[in-house]
Protein backbone atom coordinates (compact mmCIF):
# COMPACT_ATOMS: atom_id res chain seq x y z
CA UNK A 1 0.00 0.00 0.00
CA UNK A 2 1.42 3.36 -0.98
CA UNK A 3 1.75 6.27 1.45
CA UNK A 4 -1.02 8.31 -0.15
CA UNK A 5 -3.51 5.48 0.38
CA UNK A 6 -2.30 5.12 3.95
CA UNK A 7 -2.79 8.84 4.65
CA UNK A 8 -6.26 8.71 3.09
CA UNK A 9 -7.02 5.78 5.42
CA UNK A 10 -5.88 7.75 8.47
CA UNK A 11 -8.02 10.67 7.35
CA UNK A 12 -11.20 8.65 6.82
CA UNK A 13 -10.98 6.56 9.99
CA UNK A 14 -9.89 9.55 12.09
CA UNK A 15 -12.75 11.63 10.67
CA UNK A 16 -15.30 8.89 11.38
CA UNK A 17 -14.01 8.58 14.93
CA UNK A 18 -14.09 12.36 15.47
CA UNK A 19 -17.54 12.61 13.86
CA UNK A 20 -18.96 9.92 16.15
CA UNK A 21 -17.44 11.67 19.20
CA UNK A 22 -19.00 14.99 18.17
CA UNK A 23 -22.44 13.83 17.05
CA UNK A 24 -23.20 10.63 18.97
CA UNK A 25 -21.15 11.66 22.00
CA UNK A 26 -23.06 14.90 22.39
CA UNK A 27 -26.43 13.11 22.15
CA UNK A 28 -25.33 10.56 24.74
CA UNK A 29 -24.12 13.21 27.18
CA UNK A 30 -27.63 14.66 27.33
CA UNK A 31 -28.96 11.32 28.58
CA UNK A 32 -26.68 11.41 31.65
CA UNK A 33 -24.88 8.21 30.65
CA UNK A 34 -21.08 7.97 31.12
CA UNK A 35 -20.42 9.31 27.63
CA UNK A 36 -16.63 9.24 27.61
CA UNK A 37 -16.45 5.65 28.81
CA UNK A 38 -19.04 4.46 26.28
CA UNK A 39 -17.54 6.40 23.37
CA UNK A 40 -14.06 5.00 24.00
CA UNK A 41 -15.16 1.44 24.75
CA UNK A 42 -17.45 1.23 21.75
CA UNK A 43 -16.53 3.67 18.98
CA UNK A 44 -12.83 4.33 19.59
CA UNK A 45 -11.95 0.66 20.04
CA UNK A 46 -14.05 -0.33 17.00
CA UNK A 47 -12.41 2.20 14.67
CA UNK A 48 -8.91 1.59 16.04
CA UNK A 49 -9.12 -2.20 15.68
CA UNK A 50 -10.79 -2.15 12.24
CA UNK A 51 -8.14 0.24 10.94
CA UNK A 52 -5.40 -2.00 12.28
CA UNK A 53 -7.00 -5.08 10.68
CA UNK A 54 -7.40 -3.30 7.36
CA UNK A 55 -4.13 -1.38 6.95
CA UNK A 56 -1.54 -3.44 8.89
CA UNK A 57 0.69 -0.39 9.35
CA UNK A 58 2.21 1.11 12.53
CA UNK A 59 1.48 4.77 13.20
CA UNK A 60 -2.02 4.67 11.77
CA UNK A 61 -3.90 4.79 15.08
CA UNK A 62 -1.73 7.65 16.32
CA UNK A 63 -2.58 9.58 13.15
CA UNK A 64 -6.27 8.78 13.56
CA UNK A 65 -6.16 10.24 17.09
CA UNK A 66 -4.67 13.48 15.74
CA UNK A 67 -7.37 13.73 13.03
CA UNK A 68 -10.25 12.84 15.39
CA UNK A 69 -8.97 15.19 18.11
CA UNK A 70 -8.61 18.02 15.60
CA UNK A 71 -12.19 17.51 14.47
CA UNK A 72 -13.32 17.48 18.10
CA UNK A 73 -11.79 20.94 18.54
CA UNK A 74 -14.36 22.26 16.08
CA UNK A 75 -17.27 20.47 17.73
CA UNK A 76 -20.13 22.93 18.18
CA UNK A 77 -22.42 20.56 20.07
CA UNK A 78 -20.75 20.06 23.45
CA UNK A 79 -18.25 22.22 25.28
CA UNK A 80 -14.84 21.41 26.72
CA UNK A 81 -13.42 21.06 23.25
CA UNK A 82 -9.83 21.26 24.45
CA UNK A 83 -10.05 18.53 27.11
CA UNK A 84 -11.83 16.10 24.81
CA UNK A 85 -9.52 16.81 21.88
CA UNK A 86 -6.42 16.20 24.00
CA UNK A 87 -7.94 13.04 25.38
CA UNK A 88 -8.73 11.63 21.92
CA UNK A 89 -5.24 12.42 20.61
CA UNK A 90 -3.73 10.65 23.63
CA UNK A 91 -6.06 7.66 23.13
CA UNK A 92 -4.73 7.04 19.62
CA UNK A 93 -1.13 7.15 20.86
CA UNK A 94 -1.83 4.88 23.85
CA UNK A 95 -3.57 2.30 21.64
CA UNK A 96 -0.51 2.32 19.39
CA UNK A 97 1.78 1.64 22.38
CA UNK A 98 -0.41 -1.17 23.78
CA UNK A 99 -0.61 -2.93 20.41
CA UNK A 100 3.07 -2.43 19.54
CA UNK A 101 3.93 -6.07 20.25
CA UNK A 102 0.77 -7.59 18.75
CA UNK A 103 1.32 -8.83 15.21
CA UNK A 104 -0.66 -7.27 12.37
CA UNK A 105 -2.29 -10.61 11.43
CA UNK A 106 -3.55 -10.89 15.05
CA UNK A 107 -2.32 -14.51 15.33
CA UNK A 108 -1.89 -14.12 19.12
CA UNK A 109 -5.58 -13.29 19.39
CA UNK A 110 -7.01 -16.61 18.18
CA UNK A 111 -8.13 -17.83 21.64
CA UNK A 112 -11.27 -16.03 22.79
CA UNK A 113 -9.68 -15.42 26.22
CA UNK A 114 -6.92 -13.44 24.50
CA UNK A 115 -9.47 -11.42 22.53
CA UNK A 116 -11.48 -10.60 25.65
CA UNK A 117 -8.33 -9.82 27.63
CA UNK A 118 -6.95 -7.49 24.96
CA UNK A 119 -10.37 -5.84 24.75
CA UNK A 120 -10.30 -5.16 28.50
CA UNK A 121 -6.68 -3.97 28.53
CA UNK A 122 -6.98 -1.79 25.41
CA UNK A 123 -10.25 -0.13 26.37
CA UNK A 124 -9.24 0.47 29.99
CA UNK A 125 -5.78 1.89 29.37
CA UNK A 126 -6.85 3.91 26.35
CA UNK A 127 -9.66 5.54 28.34
CA UNK A 128 -7.85 5.98 31.66
CA UNK A 129 -4.66 7.10 29.91
CA UNK A 130 -6.55 9.67 27.83
CA UNK A 131 -8.32 10.89 30.96
CA UNK A 132 -5.03 11.35 32.86
CA UNK A 133 -3.32 13.09 29.92
CA UNK A 134 -6.15 15.59 29.60
CA UNK A 135 -6.15 16.24 33.37
CA UNK A 136 -2.47 17.14 33.11
CA UNK A 137 -2.39 19.02 29.81
CA UNK A 138 -5.64 20.99 29.95
CA UNK A 139 -4.62 23.13 32.97
CA UNK A 140 -1.14 23.60 31.48
CA UNK A 141 -2.43 24.70 28.07
CA UNK A 142 -5.14 26.82 29.71
CA UNK A 143 -2.38 28.69 31.54
CA UNK A 144 -3.48 28.01 35.11
CA UNK A 145 -0.80 25.37 35.73
CA UNK A 146 -0.90 21.71 36.67
CA UNK A 147 -1.11 20.69 40.33
CA UNK A 148 -0.23 17.05 40.94
CA UNK A 149 -2.32 16.99 44.15
CA UNK A 150 -5.48 17.61 42.09
CA UNK A 151 -4.74 14.59 39.92
CA UNK A 152 -3.89 12.31 42.86
CA UNK A 153 -7.09 13.30 44.71
CA UNK A 154 -9.20 12.37 41.67
CA UNK A 155 -7.22 9.26 40.68
CA UNK A 156 -9.59 6.71 42.33
CA UNK A 157 -12.46 8.21 40.34
CA UNK A 158 -10.51 8.02 37.07
CA UNK A 159 -9.53 4.39 37.74
CA UNK A 160 -13.15 3.55 38.61
CA UNK A 161 -14.58 5.23 35.51
CA UNK A 162 -12.51 2.94 33.27
CA UNK A 163 -14.35 -0.17 34.51
CA UNK A 164 -17.35 0.36 32.22
CA UNK A 165 -15.01 0.99 29.28
CA UNK A 166 -13.10 -2.21 30.04
CA UNK A 167 -16.30 -4.28 30.13
CA UNK A 168 -17.47 -2.78 26.82
CA UNK A 169 -14.03 -3.47 25.33
CA UNK A 170 -14.28 -7.11 26.45
CA UNK A 171 -17.33 -7.51 24.22
CA UNK A 172 -16.44 -5.15 21.38
CA UNK A 173 -12.98 -6.44 20.49
CA UNK A 174 -14.02 -10.09 19.93
CA UNK A 175 -17.06 -8.83 18.00
CA UNK A 176 -14.94 -6.64 15.72
CA UNK A 177 -12.49 -9.50 15.19
CA UNK A 178 -15.36 -11.62 13.85
CA UNK A 179 -15.31 -9.39 10.77
CA UNK A 180 -11.72 -10.41 9.97
CA UNK A 181 -12.95 -12.67 7.19
CA UNK A 182 -14.70 -9.84 5.38
CA UNK A 183 -12.80 -8.11 2.61
CA UNK A 184 -13.28 -4.42 3.39
CA UNK A 185 -10.86 -3.21 0.72
CA UNK A 186 -12.17 -0.98 -2.02
CA UNK A 187 -11.20 -1.15 -5.67
CA UNK A 188 -8.51 1.38 -6.57
CA UNK A 189 -10.74 3.64 -8.63
CA UNK A 190 -13.30 3.83 -5.80
CA UNK A 191 -10.79 4.19 -2.95
CA UNK A 192 -9.94 7.88 -3.13
CA UNK A 193 -13.43 9.19 -4.00
CA UNK A 194 -14.92 7.15 -1.14
CA UNK A 195 -12.35 7.97 1.54
CA UNK A 196 -12.15 11.66 0.61
CA UNK A 197 -15.94 11.88 0.27
CA UNK A 198 -16.60 10.37 3.72
CA UNK A 199 -13.88 12.50 5.34
CA UNK A 200 -15.17 15.66 3.66
CA UNK A 201 -18.72 14.92 4.82
CA UNK A 202 -17.58 14.52 8.45
CA UNK A 203 -15.56 17.75 8.42
CA UNK A 204 -18.09 19.84 6.50
CA UNK A 205 -20.90 18.71 8.80
CA UNK A 206 -19.03 19.48 12.04
CA UNK A 207 -17.01 22.54 10.99
CA UNK A 208 -19.89 23.98 8.94
CA UNK A 209 -22.20 23.79 11.91
CA UNK A 210 -19.54 25.40 14.09
CA UNK A 211 -19.33 28.38 11.73
CA UNK A 212 -23.10 28.64 11.62
CA UNK A 213 -23.23 28.90 15.42
CA UNK A 214 -20.23 31.23 15.69
CA UNK B 1 1.61 -24.80 24.54
CA UNK B 2 0.83 -21.29 25.70
CA UNK B 3 3.19 -18.47 24.73
CA UNK B 4 4.32 -15.74 27.15
CA UNK B 5 1.69 -13.35 25.83
CA UNK B 6 -1.08 -15.93 26.27
CA UNK B 7 -0.12 -16.31 29.92
CA UNK B 8 0.39 -12.70 30.87
CA UNK B 9 -2.28 -10.82 28.93
CA UNK B 10 -5.25 -12.55 30.70
CA UNK B 11 -3.53 -11.94 34.06
CA UNK B 12 -3.07 -8.25 33.26
CA UNK B 13 -6.73 -8.07 32.17
CA UNK B 14 -7.84 -9.56 35.49
CA UNK B 15 -5.67 -7.10 37.42
CA UNK B 16 -7.19 -4.24 35.40
CA UNK B 17 -10.71 -5.40 36.26
CA UNK B 18 -9.81 -5.70 39.95
CA UNK B 19 -8.36 -2.16 39.93
CA UNK B 20 -11.59 -0.91 38.36
CA UNK B 21 -13.81 -2.80 40.82
CA UNK B 22 -11.90 -1.74 43.97
CA UNK B 23 -11.68 1.87 42.77
CA UNK B 24 -15.45 1.89 42.21
CA UNK B 25 -16.06 0.54 45.72
CA UNK B 26 -13.65 3.11 47.20
CA UNK B 27 -15.20 6.03 45.30
CA UNK B 28 -18.74 5.10 46.38
CA UNK B 29 -17.70 4.52 49.99
CA UNK B 30 -15.87 7.84 50.36
CA UNK B 31 -18.22 10.23 48.61
CA UNK B 32 -18.93 13.18 50.89
CA UNK B 33 -22.54 14.36 51.20
CA UNK B 34 -23.04 17.74 52.88
CA UNK B 35 -25.36 20.72 52.59
CA UNK B 36 -22.74 23.34 53.36
CA UNK B 37 -19.68 24.55 51.48
CA UNK B 38 -16.42 24.97 53.36
CA UNK B 39 -14.63 28.16 52.35
CA UNK B 40 -11.35 29.20 53.92
CA UNK B 41 -11.98 26.69 56.71
CA UNK B 42 -15.53 27.81 57.57
CA UNK B 43 -18.82 26.15 56.61
CA UNK B 44 -21.49 28.22 54.84
CA UNK B 45 -24.91 27.41 53.45
CA UNK B 46 -25.74 28.65 49.98
CA UNK B 47 -28.35 31.04 51.43
CA UNK B 48 -25.74 32.57 53.73
CA UNK B 49 -23.45 33.17 50.79
CA UNK B 50 -26.31 34.55 48.70
CA UNK B 51 -27.35 37.02 51.39
CA UNK B 52 -23.79 38.37 51.59
CA UNK B 53 -22.82 38.30 47.94
CA UNK B 54 -23.90 39.76 44.65
CA UNK B 55 -25.76 37.60 42.18
CA UNK B 56 -24.09 37.86 38.83
CA UNK B 57 -24.69 36.54 35.32
CA UNK B 58 -21.74 35.57 33.17
CA UNK B 59 -21.57 34.60 29.51
CA UNK B 60 -19.98 31.21 28.78
CA UNK B 61 -19.72 29.17 25.61
CA UNK B 62 -22.70 27.19 26.95
CA UNK B 63 -24.83 30.31 27.38
CA UNK B 64 -25.55 32.57 30.33
CA UNK B 65 -24.99 31.27 33.87
CA UNK B 66 -26.18 33.00 37.03
CA UNK B 67 -24.80 32.61 40.54
CA UNK B 68 -22.96 34.33 43.38
CA UNK B 69 -19.72 36.04 42.36
CA UNK B 70 -16.79 34.01 43.68
CA UNK B 71 -14.81 37.15 44.55
CA UNK B 72 -17.61 38.18 46.94
CA UNK B 73 -17.60 34.73 48.51
CA UNK B 74 -13.86 34.77 49.11
CA UNK B 75 -13.88 38.28 50.57
CA UNK B 76 -16.88 37.37 52.77
CA UNK B 77 -14.99 34.31 54.08
CA UNK B 78 -12.34 36.61 55.50
CA UNK B 79 -9.43 36.36 53.06
CA UNK B 80 -7.46 39.62 53.27
CA UNK B 81 -4.94 39.49 50.47
CA UNK B 82 -6.96 37.83 47.75
CA UNK B 83 -4.19 38.03 45.13
CA UNK B 84 -1.68 36.36 47.47
CA UNK B 85 -3.35 32.93 47.35
CA UNK B 86 -4.33 30.10 45.09
CA UNK B 87 -7.75 28.54 45.41
CA UNK B 88 -8.53 24.84 45.18
CA UNK B 89 -12.17 24.12 44.36
CA UNK B 90 -13.13 20.63 45.55
CA UNK B 91 -16.07 18.45 44.53
CA UNK B 92 -17.79 15.75 46.58
CA UNK B 93 -16.37 13.00 44.33
CA UNK B 94 -12.75 14.06 44.93
CA UNK B 95 -12.39 16.12 41.75
CA UNK B 96 -10.56 19.39 42.33
CA UNK B 97 -9.03 22.23 40.36
CA UNK B 98 -6.70 24.98 41.49
CA UNK B 99 -6.94 28.51 40.10
CA UNK B 100 -5.34 31.85 40.88
CA UNK B 101 -7.21 34.99 41.86
CA UNK B 102 -7.28 36.37 38.31
CA UNK B 103 -9.33 33.37 37.20
CA UNK B 104 -11.32 32.94 40.41
CA UNK B 105 -12.61 36.51 40.49
CA UNK B 106 -14.30 36.01 37.10
CA UNK B 107 -16.32 33.00 38.29
CA UNK B 108 -19.66 32.32 39.93
CA UNK B 109 -21.14 29.64 42.19
CA UNK B 110 -24.65 28.53 41.20
CA UNK B 111 -27.44 27.35 43.49
CA UNK B 112 -26.76 23.78 42.33
CA UNK B 113 -23.21 24.12 43.67
CA UNK B 114 -21.35 24.30 40.38
CA UNK B 115 -18.75 26.91 39.57
CA UNK B 116 -18.50 28.48 36.12
CA UNK B 117 -15.86 30.69 34.59
CA UNK B 118 -16.35 32.64 31.37
CA UNK B 119 -12.95 32.00 29.79
CA UNK B 120 -11.60 28.65 30.96
CA UNK B 121 -11.73 25.05 29.76
CA UNK B 122 -14.77 23.25 31.11
CA UNK B 123 -12.58 21.07 33.31
CA UNK B 124 -12.50 24.07 35.69
CA UNK B 125 -16.29 24.09 35.97
CA UNK B 126 -16.31 21.93 39.10
CA UNK B 127 -19.66 20.28 39.95
CA UNK B 128 -21.05 19.54 43.42
CA UNK B 129 -18.60 21.86 45.17
CA UNK B 130 -18.03 21.07 48.86
CA UNK B 131 -14.99 23.22 49.57
CA UNK B 132 -12.91 26.13 48.33
CA UNK B 133 -9.52 25.82 49.98
CA UNK B 134 -7.40 28.96 50.25
CA UNK B 135 -3.70 28.08 49.89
Amino acid sequence: MNNLKFIAGILVFGSLWGFSECIIGSSLSETGLPTGAIMTGFFAITFLVISRMTYHRPGMQFGMGIVAGSLRLFNPFVGCHLCSALSIMAEGAIFEIIWYNISFDFRELKPITMQISMGIISAYFVYVGGYIVTQILTPIISGSGFFVGNLIAFMPNILASGLITALIGAVILPTVLLTRGLDLRLKDKLYYPTTIGISAFCWIFVVGYWFMLA
Amino acid sequence: MKTGKEKFIPIIAMIVLLIGIFSTIYVNAYQIEKDTIKINGQDFTFDQLLSNGVEQTIETDEGEKTGIALNDIIIYSGVDCTQCHEYTIKAKDGYQQTVNWDILKTGILTDYKRVFFPDTAHSFWVRDVIEIEVK
